[in-house]
């Protein structure tokens, strides 16, 4: 199954980055018995005209790390367990033909878009005056002299406009052509900002009527599963510089969210819409540390990583969860009357560690993360110090020159920095996301509010002596890693860590 | 695996080599008149032989199955284990001589044979070592890598 994700506007790329680190866990999409779902493939679709947004350029550095760790472990399989289990992949990776002319990119190009003002986009100056008149009363005129390559600055009446071209762009066609019998679809925006709020109806609008454009498979593309996540107000920005740059104010959030709701309810999810399968309301009112105003134009949009963005990494995995029985209507193949959720942690507090969130988030991401940030100790601790020894020296050896390796450097430096900064972000953030102890590599103490279990002589004791002697273990007589050591370091560290995981910690259930 | 075993059963003939040569060994590396003989009566040298070729085998399997810690598995440690077995057995086998040889005033040439006997002892375990760690979880590739 193929699940192609629009993740439309600056949250679209920060939910994003989430869903990328929690892939990078091994977080996975089950059946209804808990199974990992096989053939999964992530074809993340990003959408912002705003390219210089720094938010979208962590998560395509981070994609592009994803990628290169993941294709030296699995090569292009889809099915694959353990870190990086997830196959993600480029559109122009899944486009076979190469009729279509593609950028080697995750973000859509929206050229036609994003080197124009709004005013010449619409070709204001060649209108007559009745219409000047009349585009003057829905348009201010900041939003007239509105670069778009700094996205639409919660603009939705300009994004609505703008990316009514996005049906005619190589990229669409090229997703139209692809999608098959099977495949999903799922959008990742804002309702309270531009880009988001006005992609996501757009591109469904496009999709449900995909009988007008000339793709193969617009019959499959006009029924397809289709989930959303839409992620209500939760940040808050700080009054501008310029007390007459009112661009974006904060005290449009909620009039804005509103609005969008009820243009969703009428066109979207609504009684007899259903032009979407599921949707997964998100927000956080009310808890949040206010971010630098930053229309696009200030300081590049580098906002911290949040907890709602977390939890809405979630929901593609809950969406490719969900039977086709659950969405369509099996019999005729149209989407079933749309399916809303909601999302409330366990304990409302603004520390939220993994007790705080439900049983359904914990046994979906407690052992993944757990694992993830074990080994990311043991990788700046330990493996240094075991090369030459044990596990390392079982073929395929783990060298010193493995060190030096481009898979070992993109995963230590490139990736798990990211990942570092993307946990201290959300540390520092409000709410502030305490799952890990901050700057803690005592693998005993690195787990907030988790201790080893107790044993004979006190707890058990948990450090790379205990992760060596158990790959050690693994790594004998193991012939399934070939000539790939990059596999068997993080195979048999995965393994290694579920089981000391359940046996010496006192883990959260 | 093939190989694993190819070294153990090597290992294996060695010892028993060891063993059934145990004579001409001991008197091709150290002979005294009298002494000699009298080890030779008395069935010394067997006593000798079976002592330091349990010692070997035992302690290495002690390292290797029973020790057996990410802890101790550097060469050093192993080292470590060959010079403790290389002593303690020439100790022990001097204890059995001498009271195999009671009533004889030998207790110089006792103690020279056992300095011989630590070459036996180490290389005892060197092949022992070599014959049983392929399955150590944690020390297989002490004191080098397979």
């Amino acid at each position: 199954m193929k699940l192609f994700v629009f993740a439309i506007g600056g949250t679209g790329s920060r939910v994003l980055k989430s869903m990328i680190m929690l892939c990078a866990a091994g977080v996975r999409p089950v059946d209804a018995n808990g199974r990992p779902l096989q053939d999964v493939e992530i074809v993340p679709i990003i959408i912002d005209p705003h390219k210089s947004n720094a938010d979208l350029k962590r998560t395509e550095r981070l994609l592009s790390a994803y990628n290169t760790i993941r294709e030296k472990l699995y090569g292009k399989n889809a099915n694959a367990n353990g870190f990086f289990a997830t196959k993600i992949s480029s559109l122009k990776d899944v486009v076979s033909s190469s009729q279509v002319p593609l950028d080697d990119s995750f973000i859509f190009n929206l050229a036609a878009v994003e080197n124009y003002k709004f005013r010449d986009f619409i070709s204001y100056n060649t209108m007559n005056e009745p219409n000047q008149a009349l585009t003057s009363l829905l348009f201010a005129d900041y939003q007239l002299e509105n670069k778009m390559s700094i996205g639409f600055v919660g603009s939705p009446n300009i994004g609505s406009v703008a990316l009514n071209g996005v049906k005619d762009s190589n990229e669409f066609k090229a997703f139209a052509n692809v999608f098959a019998d099977g495949d999903r679809i799922f959008f990742i925006s804002s309702i309270f900002g531009g880009t988001g709020a006005a992609g996501f109806p757009i591109i469904v609008k496009n999709i449900r009527q995909a009988k007008n454009i000339d793709a193969k498979n617009k019959a499959f593309l006009q029924k397809a599963p289709i989930g959303g996540l839409t992620v209500l107000p939760y940040f808050s920005l700080m009054e501008s510089d310029d007390k007459e740059d009112k661009r974006i104010d904060n005290a449009d959030f909620v009039v804005k969210t509103q609005s969008a709701l009820e243009y969703y309810n009428n066109t979207l999810t609504g009684d007899g819409q259903n032009a979407v399968n599921a949707i997964f309301y998100l927000g956080d009112h009310g808890h949040n540390a206010p971010y630098a105003y930053d229309p696009g134009d200030k300081r590049d949009q580098h906002d911290p990583a949040h907890l709602i963005e977390m939890v809405g990494a979630m929901a593609p995995f809950k969406f490719m969860s969900m039977s086709d029985s659950e969405l369509t209507d099996l019999a005729t193949g149209n989407p079933l009357p749309t399916k809303a959720f909601e999302y409330g942690l366990e304990q409302d507090t603004d520390f939220v560690d993994f007790a705080a969130f439900g049983q359904e988030t914990r046994s979906m991401i407690y052992r993944p993360l757990v694992k993830l940030h074990l080994l990311y100790i043991f990788l700046r601790t330990g493996l240094d110090g075991m090369i030459g020894q044990g596990f390392t020296e079982d073929a395929p050896k783990i060298t010193r020159e493995f060190t030096g390796t481009q898979f070992y450097r993109v995963l230590t430096q490139q990736f798990f920095d990211n990942y570092i900064e993307w946990l201290t972000e959300l540390l520092h953030n409000r709410r502030h996301v305490t799952l890990f102890n901050e700057g803690e590599m005592d693998m005993n103490k690195a787990i907030h509010n988790v201790i080893t279990k107790k044993g004979f002589f006190g707890n058990k004791k948990v450090d790379n002596d205990v992760f060596k002697a158990e790959m050690n273990r693994l790594s004998r007589d193991n012939n399934r890693y070939g000539s790939n050591p990059e596999l068997k370091l993080m195979d048999i560290f995965y393994t290694a860590a579920e089981k000391i995981i359940n046996e010496r910690y006192n883990n959260l259930n | 695996m093939r190989d694993k075993v190819i070294f153990l059963v090597i290992g294996a003939v060695a010892t028993v080599l060891f063993w059934i040569f145990r004579v001409e060994l001991y008197e091709a590396l150290y002979t005294v008149n009298g002494f000699s003989d009298q080890m030779y009566n008395t069935g010394a040298y067997g006593s000798v032989a079976v002592i330091t070729i349990a010692m070997a085998w035992g302690m290495a399997a002690i390292y290797y199955y029973v020790i057996n810690s990410v802890k101790f598995d550097r060469w050093y440690h192993w080292l470590a284990m060959l010079g403790v077995t290389s002593v303690l057995t020439p100790v022990v086998c001097y204890l059995v001589v001498s009271h195999l040889l009671e009533g004889f005033d030998y207790s110089t040439a006792e103690f020279t044979f056992e300095v011989y006997n630590i070459l036996f002892t180490a290389l005892t375990f060197i092949i022992a070592s070599f014959s049983m760690r392929w399955w150590s979880s944690n020390c297989r590739h002490t004191p080098i890598p397979q």
